[in-house]
């Protein structure tokens, strides 16, 4: 069923492009965490936010947010060096959905601070809102 | 970043509150439109969708041979639901449309319209806005496969169809008595539905084309054609027999489109069995309990277990076994609420019976947070009660339990030894039915969801009945 097929890719395609279950895991995380009396006067609620996000370019606190990306850095660092491996790090952006996996990155040999993960995280966020 | 080491615990809060407002089915449903429309702005179409707030409304197909009520019914069912009919008629006489007016040409010449233009003109009258608050029932459409298919292209898909059978000797005869009013376009019969007002009498008409033979003509393309359309609605799709009074068929159909289909959503039953002494439920429960690997939780066993582990609960509550006095509640709602927080109720479900035992006791377990998603009462009549009761009797010697009607023993020596437990005296057993029955109503409008089950069947009768009240979700109320 050649149609059927095609139409399957199609549909498939979009929802990678649009990152449609990235997005709806995080509106049903969201309101399982916070269980609001209007289910769905939230979720319009936080989707008017991301729109007004979008169009504006301002970061929203999307997937993660400051305290989350320290505490993903702590669990990466469980030596306490101040560091963490190009490995971790590239394995930690694929995690939060924030690097596609053709996209090299590249190692300049040395180990990722925390500065440098907080700062690569905030710089591809606009992007994966797109 | 892996949770294996610490596995998580999702707290019941978060699987209550998902249950009861249908998450699961307000993101599929979200999905479901995404893939079939693939929006450029998905953020907008997503916040449009959800302030609609019409994933509830009626999807109603309705087909069925010539004379079967078709369009009684569906008519009955516009009205009771509050939603549009849609049928071939009404979507070609709509004014202001080229395509309408087309359709109508084609209508006079053939008396059929192009599949074509006949699913465009209901993809245009399925987005007006009428139809997408409150619903539509399509009558007689689709006709074939192909407009089935059509159909589904555009990305309208009922959620209930309903198909009605008879016999065709039945059909070709009552098609011979079908009348119609002028005015107001309802159907009648000669025999089977006489309107009461004579002037609706004087003014009916025959309509055209319902001799014998055009209608076995019509019958036998309706035949050729349905047989194919059926594949293409499995699961939502429920043959109803239209050879009954029109009242049945109507209060079927209305069944089945209250109904919800199951849902992939995540469930983990927490059953409570309600009934008095000799009803069953522990039998029910135990058979739960195995078959889905909940939690058997019998509020007496509880506390008599308490006791016998000699816990602290069990020294609180021994004086009170001694004394033969009824355990207070608050007592009995501790120890059921260390059993219920502990991790395998809370993960694999429970199956409870024994308690609420009145009004109190259910609004202690509301308060606590422990709510069950599907309440059962089994109604047994007193004479059957008194008969499982009663003929209850123990062996000493082995400890086999026998009935003397449906589990008798073996040889006359086993039963001149038998024994009967005190408790299962005729007047203990009246008082006990007497006290349940007494608190029954108050427990039953409490519980408004409950399911009311006749308990006065086989065993395995009665847990098929339960399973199917677990599984399907609970019907949804006409606002």
């Amino acid at each position: 069923m050649e149609a059927g097929g095609s139409r399957e890719r199609e549909a498939r395609n979009y929802l990678e492009k649009h990152q449609i279950m990235e997005l709806l895991k995080y509106l049903t995380s969201v309101l399982l965490f916070i269980r609001p009396e209007k289910p769905r006067e939230y979720l319009i609620a936080i989707l008017e936010k991301l729109r007004i996000a979008k169009a504006t370019g301002v970061a929203f606190p999307f997937f993660m947010d400051h305290s989350n990306i320290t505490a993903m850095f702590d669990m990466m660092d469980s030596s306490k060096k101040g560091t963490i491996s190009f490995v971790q790090y590239k394995e930690a952006l694929k995690t939060l959905g924030l690097c596609p996996a053709d996209e090299v990155l590249k190692d300049d040999g040395h180990a990722i601070t925390l500065d440098k993960f907080k700062s690569e995280v905030k710089r591809m966020r606009p992007r994966a809102l797109a | 970043m892996d949770a294996t080491t610490a596995p998580h615990h999702i707290p019941p809060e978060m699987s209550q509150y998902g249950e009861e407002n249908h998450i699961f089915e307000i993101m599929q449903n979200m999905l479901e439109q995404l893939l079939i429309h693939q929006p450029k702005d998905p953020i907008l179409f997503m916040i449009n969708h959800l302030q609609l707030d019409n994933d509830n409304v009626p999807k109603i197909v309705i087909l069925g041979p010539p004379a079967s009520g078709k369009t009684t019914i569906a008519m009955w069912l516009c009205k009771h639901l509050n939603s549009n009919l849609l049928t071939v008629e009404n979507l070609i006489a709509k004014e202001f449309s080229s395509l309408a007016a087309a359709a109508r040409k084609h209508y006079q010449i053939n008396k059929r319209v192009p599949s074509m233009q006949l699913v465009r003109l209901i993809q245009d009258r399925v987005s007006e806005e009428d139809c997408v608050r409150r619903g539509w029932i399509l009558d007689g459409i689709p006709e074939t496969r192909e407009q089935a298919l059509m159909i589904q292209t555009v990305g309208i898909t009922p959620r209930h169809v309903i198909v009605l059978s008879a016999p065709d000797t039945v059909l070709i005869e009552r098609n011979l008595g079908k009348r119609i009013d002028p005015q107001t376009g309802e159907i009648y019969h000669t025999t089977f539905d006489w309107p009461s007002e004579s002037e609706i009498q004087d003014r009916l008409i025959v309509p055209v084309g319902i001799s014998e033979l055009e209608t076995a003509g019509k019958l036998l393309e309706y035949h050729r054609n349905i047989v194919r359309i059926f594949p293409s609605y499995p699961k939502i799709l429920k043959v109803i027999s239209a050879d009954q009074p029109c009242v049945d068929v109507f209060y079927q159909a209305l069944t089945y489109v209250q109904t919800n289909h199951r849902s992939n959503a995540p469930f983990t039953p927490r059953v409570l069995l309600c009934g008095p002494m000799g009803s069953g439920k522990s039998l029910q429960a135990a058979l739960l309990a195995q078959k889905y690997s909940l939690v058997n939780v019998c509020c007496g066993q509880l506390l008599k277990e308490a006791v016998a582990d000699k816990s602290k609960f069990g020294e609180v509550i021994q004086p009170f076994f001694e004394k033969d006095m009824a355990v207070p509640d608050s007592l009995i709602m501790k120890v059921l609420s260390e059993r219920l927080n502990q991790q395998d109720c809370i993960q694999k479900g429970w199956v409870l019976h024994g308690f609420p035992r009145d009004l109190d006791q259910a609004l202690m377990m509301d308060s606590l947070g422990y709510k069950p998603n599907r309440v059962f009462f089994l109604n047994v009549p007193f004479d059957s009660v008194l008969e499982r009761l009663t003929l209850r009797r123990t062996d000493p010697i082995t400890g086999e339990r026998y009935h003397l009607m449906y589990k008798p023993p073996p040889t006359t020596e086993i039963q001149d030894r038998l024994l009967q437990n005190p408790k299962d005296a005729e007047e203990h057993v009246k008082f006990k039915m007497d006290l349940f029955y007494r608190n029954a109503a108050e427990l039953e409008e409490f519980y408004g969801q409950a399911l009311t089950i006749n308990g006065d069947q086989d065993p395995y009768t009665v847990f098929e009945y339960i399973e199917s009240g677990i599984i399907n979700p609970l019907p949804q109320k006409v606002p």
